[in-house]
Order: structure tokens, then C-alpha cells, then sequence
């Protein structure tokens, strides 16, 4: 039977994230939730798999933190899930990221469909399905906003700037899809539970082959706030005070 | 797939409902907690103050490790006037003992540690997730309603709070009342612990907590409190909604707040802190009179939405009252699935478990205390009184009267005559 792997990234809820004063970050205290876009990137899997009558697979890589995510995401509707547990998974950069993913991707029977999200809501560095399709030689589209399957072949559409572009390609492919690309629904109580009987497989660095030494290292993370321009309209009517609002809020790009 | 039915399903999982989730898991039970908020302690209010003792000998298996901030080793209580206040301080060795009898907690910690013990014991829990009703067959709640989706449960146990709106949908019990609730409002001021071990006088692992009546309410039904958590100070005002409501008030419960903190009584305390949490929830001012009652066919009330904090003068009390009544719910439901009797008559033996425990030993005990302190004088004249006579006896720009004469010139020159007997008279419920 057809399969579809849907990567998903477990990430810390950054609405729970506080910046110290130094601007270091506070992540005491904060839970993980799998990032935003990913639940868009699962959807689309639960929906390929309708339309291709196939299964699916949650497939994530990360520290043992990430093993609370099989139940979240299998809630979402995936058949079963798949861990890469690594503690190299916090020091990753994309190509550690998708050799694993990769890694675990070929060792899955009848794989029709990669779906990643374009990015994680925490880095959004965009790398890890343009690398899963090239360690994989397949095919890769990005900047999915809308997708179809007819038999063997993917129809997606791309947001581009102004415009949008539609192409064709045949299975097995990779696509990274928008959040644009459906409406992710939260999951209900019965499929909360029923999660929790769903298979789970759990792998680790030696069962997969995989390079998970990071070339690209992250020296630190911390808050970033926007200087305020502080600008005063005093002089003049209101009349004038107002235009000359209008021209700074055109000239910030807000309106 | 079959449906399971589970041996009960929990709502809310606050101290309650992580207590009874636990101790059925415990027991081998299957058990659901539903959670509304993000996380268990997410939608978390209190200022907490949990007393440890009563309860280790029926959850110590959960308590034992469980992330406590400070053990309250000085008891302070702080009479206030506009113009000035009157601080005791109690700390005696039992106080000073670890492990101590009770501990300021931070809820967003105690209850996620709670939640983790749960889910080990072989809970279930969803959180994100609101019950919208339960569903009630012949009389009888058979399971809730969330999401649209129907979950059926031998016995639902109601944790869900102080706004419990489950206990009034199983005909438990009938709307608040104003003149039973208060709002409770809280800031958090982040801290240095040395500097709260300065302040307090305190070392790392001790703190202090303090109550104050009078002014902190503006001489109304209410009272203002402050603890010290590990690297914070939780502290706020509790203000009785019926007499904040009353005709006469220019002040709003946040300027209150604002005001209590600018106090030179407070403000040096929490200097150079930096506010983290500000929140604010309604409380009961409970009582025995104003609990709801505690079991129906298939259901079972527990913590604060049974109504279970009690105000008792110079406590406030709610947390160990919602982790025993939480225990001991899940112990009626073990009882229950051994007769395989889910009705009120069956679950009734829930009543008898508290009425032997300390919760309504308590409440009975108490059961007066709350109307008694439902008095002016008590948090408006009085105060007044103290400071008056402990300004003149401290005072010295003149001729000075001795000690006696200026606190009979005191208690002469008021009210305070005629209202002290009666007062006394109430001062002998508390």
C-alpha cells in the first residue's frame, strides 16, 4: 500500500517564552508543541492518504523530549509514527536534520509522497524537503499552496510573489506545503485516545544511515526588539499632522 | 473500534482532579482527565499556600517529590490604617522544621509535576480540550460531551472550579451568589532569592507569608496577602464582591492593587522586582452553608467547584482541600466499581470519607467563622483603633501619658464600648 511520510518538528511553544533582561531567552517552564505549519504539513498527509487510498506515517527526528509528539501527532489523524530519538537532534543544522529524516524516509517500504512543512516555526531555515529530495534523488516542490493527487501524479500549486504557478509532477516526490494549503483542525477527544494505541517505532543514529554532525553550529539565541523610531507630529494643523502621518506610515510599508 | 467507557472521567485538572486521576490510576482504574487549558496549571490563579501535613498520609506517594517553593516558617499577620500598621510576626522551631508543615507553591510548576505523576500511574490526559455538558440518562451522568463527540464514564467527577458550571447542570447545586464570592487578584514580582532571604529574614528553603486586613481593602470585606515563592513574591488582594460593589467605592479592585503596592509596608519588599504574572479569579468565601452537595447518580463533586475553600480568619485555605476531596472521590469511585453501583446511594459513601477526613471536620468546625467576619468594624474600625493607640503610645512630643491611660483614653473615646461586647461575641466563633 501506498505510503505517505509526513516530517514533523517538535518545538517549544514560544508563546511561553520569556525574554530576560539581557535578552537572553527564558525557556523554564515552556512545553513543546509540534510547530504550527507542521499541523498543516500532517493535514495534507491525512488528505493525500484519502485520495491515494494509502497510509500514513508521522516521522520526526528529534531528543527524547520529542516522544510526548507521537501521541500529539498521531492524534492528527496519521495511521502510525516514527522516531528518530538523537540527542544530536538539538545541536542539528538541516543537512544533520535531513540526513536523518532521510536516513529513516529509506528505510520505509512503498514511500508515494514526502510531505514537509516549508518551515518550522521556531528556525523557519526552509532546508529540510529540498535536502530530503536531493539525498533521496526525487523530485521536490516548495511553496505548496494547494495540492491534488490524480492517480500517480501530484498537481500543486506555488505561491510566488504575485502570482502562482501550477505544475505536474510524478510519485514519489517531495513537497513542502504553506500553512495556506488547508485548514488544520484540532483533533478531538476520541482521536486523542485512540491515539495512544497507534504503532509507534522508535529508531536511533545506529539503525539509520545518517550523517548528524552539524557544519553549521548555533552560537546563541536570544530576544530581538525593534528600536522605536519615536517619532513626534507636533507642528501644524491637524489637517497637515495627519497627512504627514499617512506619508511616515506609507514610507514604513504599513499601509 | 469500540468505545471505551471509562471507570471515570475527570474534568479539570487542577489539584482536584490530578489527585483524583492519580489515586485511581493508582488503584488500576481506568481514568480520563480533560483539561481546558495548554497545560494542567496553565489557567491557574492561586497565591498559593498548601499545607503539606494533613495530607501525607493519603498522597505522600505523589507529594513527596513534588516542587515546592519555600517552607512558611514565619506567620505574619498586618493590621493597616491609611496612616499607619501593625505587623506581628510569629515564627517558632516547629515553624522553622523541615519538612515543613505547609509551602508557598507556584501552580504552573505543582501542577504539571501532578499531571506527569498522573500520566505515570497510567492516567489519560487531553488537554487543549473543553467539555461542553454532561450527558445525563434517566437521572443519571453516563459520560460529557466535547467537541460534539459523546464520552461515556461509569462516574464523572467535577473538578472544574470555582466557576463550575457541571455540579449546576447535575442539579448539584444552584448559581453563586455575590455575597459569596470575592475576587481574588495577584501580581508576581520576580526576585533575587537572596534578597527575599534578606527581606524575610529567611534562609533559602523558608519563607514568610503575611495577611493584612484594614486599609489593603480600604475598610472593606476583604483582605490583602503576600508569599514568598522561591525567586518571587506572590502577593494580592482578596476583595468580597458584594462590598465592592456596594454604592460609595472610587476605586477599581486594579488601583486597589496598585495602591497595596505603593504601601511603605510592601513596596520595599518587592523594590528593583520586576512583575511577571498579573491574573485575577473569583473565590468563594466558603462555608459548610455554602457547599454543593457532593454526589449524584454518577457523579461526584470535588474541590473548589464543591465549594471547598474556607476562609478561617487568619487562613485562607483551598488547596489541601481540593487535593483530599480530589483522593477521596477517587476512592468512593474504587469503593463504587467493586459493587458496580454507580448511583447516588452507592457514591454516597464519598460524604462519609470526607465527613471523616479533616476537609468537613474542618468545615464544620467552622462553620460560623465566615458570617462572623462579615463585619465593617473588623476590617475598617479596628484597624483604625490599633494604629491610633499604638501611635499615641509610641509618640513622645510632650508631656507623656503612662501606658494604661492612654489605652483607656482610647477604648473611651469611640464606639468601641457598646460594639466591643458584641464583637467579642463574634470573636468567640472564629
Amino acid at each position: 500500500m501506498k505510503r505517505i511520510v509526513v516530517c514533523y518538528k517538535w518545538v517549544l511553544d514560544e508563546a511561553y517564552i520569556r525574554l530576560n533582561a539581557d535578552m537572553t531567552l527564558d525557556t523554564n517552564q515552556v512545553d513543546h508543541k509540534i510547530s504550527d505549519y507542521d499541523r498543516n504539513a500532517i493535514e495534507a498527509g491525512v488528505q493525500a492518504a484519502k485520495a491515494l487510498e494509502g497510509t500514513t506515517m508521522g516521522l520526526t527526528f528529534g531528543t527524547a523530549e520529542a516522544k510526548q509528539s507521537l501521541k500529539a501527532a498521531l492524534s492528527r489523524g496519521l495511521d502510525e509514527s516514527c522516531w528518530v530519538n538523537a540527542e544530536e537532534a538539538s545541536q542539528a543544522d538541516g543537512a544533520a536534520t535531513a540526513s536523518a529524516l532521510a536516513g529513516a524516509i529509506s528505510r520505509i517500504e512503498d514511500v508515494s509522497l514526502v510531505i514537509c512543512a516549508e518551515g518550522a516555526s521556531d528556525t523557519f531555515a526552509r532546508q529540510t524537503a529540498p535536502r530530503i529530495g536531493a539525498l533521496l534523488d526525487l523530485p521536490v516542490v516548495t511553496s505548496v499552496c494547494a495540492m491534488e493527487l490524480l492517480g500517480n501524479t501530484l498537481l500543486a500549486t506555488r505561491k510566488l510573489k504575485d502570482s502562482t504557478e501550477t505544475l505536474e509532477v510524478e510519485l514519489p516526490c517531495v513537497v513542502a506545503v504553506l500553512p495556506e494549503v488547508n485548514a488544520a483542525p484540532i483533533p478531538g477527544l476520541k482521536a486523542v485516545l485512540a491515539a495512544g494505541k497507534k504503532p509507534v517505532t522508535e529508531l536511533t543514529p545506529e539503525d539509520i544511515e545518517a550523517d548528524l554532525s552539524p557544519r553549521a553550529k548555533v552560537e546563541q539565541v536570544r530576544g530581538y526588539v525593534m528600536d522605536r523610531k519615536n517619532v513626534v507630529l507636533k507642528e501644524g494643523s491637524a489637517q497637515e499632522k495627519v497627512t504627514e502621518l499617512l506619508a511616515h506610515l506609507r514610507k514604513e510599508g504599513v499601509l | 473500534m469500540d468505545d471505551e467507557i471509562f471507570d471515570a472521567l475527570v474534568i479539570g485538572g487542577g489539584l482536584a482532579g490530578l489527585a483524583a486521576a492519580w489515586t485511581l490510576a493508582d488503584q488500576g482504574k481506568s481514568v480520563l482527565v480533560i483539561e481546558k487549558g495548554d497545560y494542567c496549571g496553565a489557567k491557574n490563579v492561586t497565591g498559593g499556600r498548601l499545607y503539606v501535613s494533613p495530607l501525607l498520609p493519603h498522597l505522600g506517594g505523589l507529594l513527596d517529590n513534588a516542587p515546592f517553593e519555600r517552607s512558611i516558617s514565619r506567620e505574619e499577620l498586618c493590621v493597616m490604617s491609611a496612616e499607619g500598621s501593625l505587623t506581628l510576626s510569629y515564627t517558632d522551631s516547629s515553624l522553622a522544621a523541615l519538612p515543613g508543615q505547609s509551602y508557598s507553591v507556584c501552580r504552573a510548576k505543582l501542577d504539571r509535576y501532578l499531571a506527569r505523576q498522573a500520566e505515570k500511574s497510567g492516567a489519560i490526559l487531553a488537554t487543549k480540550m473543553r467539555v461542553d455538558e454532561l450527558i445525563i440518562e434517566d437521572g443519571a451522568v453516563v459520560g460529557v460531551r466535547s467537541g460534539g463527540e459523546a464520552l461515556l464514564a461509569r462516574t464523572v467527577i467535577c473538578c472544574d472550579g470555582v466557576l463550575s458550571l457541571f455540579p449546576q447542570q447535575a442539579g448539584l447545586r444552584g448559581p453563586l451568589e455575590p455575597r459569596h464570592c470575592a475576587v481574588g487578584i495577584k501580581e508576581v514580582v520576580e526576585l533575587d532569592a537572596q534578597l527575599i532571604n534578606q527581606r524575610f529574614g529567611v534562609s533559602d528553603d523558608q519563607g514568610a507569608a503575611r495577611l493584612f486586613l484594614g486599609d489593603a481593602t480600604q475598610g472593606r470585606f476583604g483582605g490583602g496577602f503576600l508569599y514568598t515563592n522561591k525567586e518571587s513574591i506572590g502577593l494580592g488582594l482578596v476583595l468580597g464582591i458584594e462590598a465592592f460593589s456596594a454604592e460609595g467605592l472610587d476605586l477599581t479592585a486594579p488601583e486597589l492593587l496598585e495602591r497595596f503596592m505603593q504601601r511603605p509596608e510592601i513596596a520595599p519588599l518587592i523594590a528593583g522586582g520586576q512583575s511577571v504574572e498579573y491574573s485575577a479569579h473569583v473565590i468563594m468565601e466558603g462555608s459548610f452553608d455554602q457547599l454543593s452537595r457532593l454526589y449524584g447518580n454518577g457523579v461526584l463533586v470535588a474541590g473548589e467547584a464543591a465549594g471547598f475553600s474556607l476562609n478561617a480568619g487568619v487562613t485562607v485555605r483551598g488547596m489541601e482541600y481540593a487535593l483530599m476531596s480530589g483522593h477521596l472521590a477517587a476512592r468512593a469511585v474504587v469503593e463504587t466499581c467493586k459493587r458496580d453501583d454507580f448511583s447516588a446511594q452507592s457514591l454516597s459513601v464519598y460524604q462519609k470519607l470526607l465527613e471523616d477526613s479533616f476537609v468537613l471536620k474542618d468545615f464544620r468546625s467552622h462553620r460560623s467563622v465566615a458570617a462572623s467576619l462579615d463585619h465593617e468594624r473588623f476590617f475598617g474600625f479596628y484597624p483604625g483603633f490599633v494604629t491610633g493607640l499604638m501611635h499615641d503610645l509610641y509618640r513622645v512630643d510632650g508631656p507623656k501619658q503612662p501606658i494604661y491611660p492612654t489605652v483607656r483614653k482610647h477604648l473611651k473615646a469611640s464606639v468601641i464600648k457598646d460594639a466591643l461586647f458584641k464583637d467579642l461575641g463574634k470573636v468567640r466563633k472564629l
